[in-house]
């Protein structure tokens, strides 16, 4: 089950953060946001050289805590997206499938002409939008 | 599933945009004009790159930067890739378009104004002139604002010499 996504603009600053729990941890769902932005720019800066080529959008498994995954994504314009997700076992291929709609939904946001660059991202389509990826998230991977 | 847009309506509203900013806004003040049309153009840049780049891998270093600017991202505005690449390998690319579909269809001929007196025809070339310099900025604009998402800082000129021949001149900032 997704908890939390976050979009985060390339001076690390946020731009996007919802969390879909009803739990009222949403300060301990920003600060393991904030503690994987380090883990991607370590990933960014030191690529091993076995891994994956540095190239690729899809960073992976950033690190697991206690009861939660987060997957991290970097797009060509720096910005980060983070995915918080408390199932233990998560394809690969099926985040990399929500990042790639997540991604459409972003890229439609802020081509909105009224969005300033930068600023927080208050579309309610695109937290429409993102609220269906993630139940469809959910669906697909157990289904 | 892509929407589609007429490239005539394109082209209506960038001679619009910019005889507006020109003749109507800041109709004393070119050098005024000359830097909101080119902001207008550094969002929409900006915009676009991030769609464009959406389903790419991340880019390793400068020219490959620069490279997507000329083909990929020149293919999806005007269907067509840029025609010459050329670089000092010191930061600076000159792009070259040999027929740079927003100026293809502009009239480059001064003595259309209708004015025959000397000083008149004069003023009337310079202004003419200066409409598809305009028009140039506004593009100038789009390719710094994709270059500037990429994370390059940079600063575009346009030589104008020979429209509608168009080169692009990125000089990237250290």
């Amino acid at each position: 089950m997704i908890v939390c996504v976050a979009v985060v603009g390339h001076q690390n600053n946020p731009l996007y953060i919802q969390s879909f729990t009803d739990a009222d941890d949403s300060l301990k769902l920003r600060h393991i946001v904030h503690c994987s932005l380090d883990v991607v720019d370590e990933r960014v800066n030191n690529p091993k050289k076995s891994g994956p080529t540095l190239n690729e959008t899809f960073l992976g498994l950033l690190y697991p805590t206690e009861n939660y995954k987060v997957y991290g994504y970097l797009t060509n314009t720096k910005v980060k997206f983070i995915l918080v997700t408390t199932d233990l076992d998560v394809k690969d291929a099926d985040v990399k499938n929500f990042f790639r709609r997540f991604h459409a939904a972003y890229v439609d946001a802020i081509s909105n002409p009224f969005h300033e660059p930068g600023k927080k991202i208050t579309s309610k389509t695109f937290a429409e939008r993102v609220s269906t990826i993630v139940k469809s998230f959910g669906l697909s991977s157990t289904g | 599933m892509g929407r589609e847009v007429s490239e005539s309506c394109v082209d209506s509203l960038l001679t619009e945009m910019v005889s507006m900013y020109c003749n109507r806004l800041y109709a004393n003040k070119p050098e005024l004009a000359a830097s909101r049309i080119d902001a207008i153009g550094y969002q929409v840049g900006h915009q676009l790159s991030e769609r464009y780049t959406m389903e790419r891998p991340r880019f390793t270093d400068h020219l490959d930067a620069i490279k997507f600017i000329c083909k990929d991202f020149w293919s999806e505005l005007f269907k067509k890739q840029i025609d010459n690449l050329k670089t000092n390998h010191r930061g600076t690319f000159v792009l070259q378009d040999n027929r740079f579909r927003w100026v293809s269809r502009m009239s480059l001929d001064p003595s259309e104004n209708g004015d025959l007196s000397q000083e008149n025809a004069e003023a009337a070339e310079n202004k003419a002139a200066q409409e598809p310099n305009m028009h140039l900025h506004f593009s100038c604009g789009v390719i710094k604002g994709a270059l500037h998402n990429l994370g390059i800082a940079c600063a575009v000129s346009a030589d104008p010499s020979h429209l509608p021949a168009c080169s692009f001149v990125v000089r990237i900032k250290p």
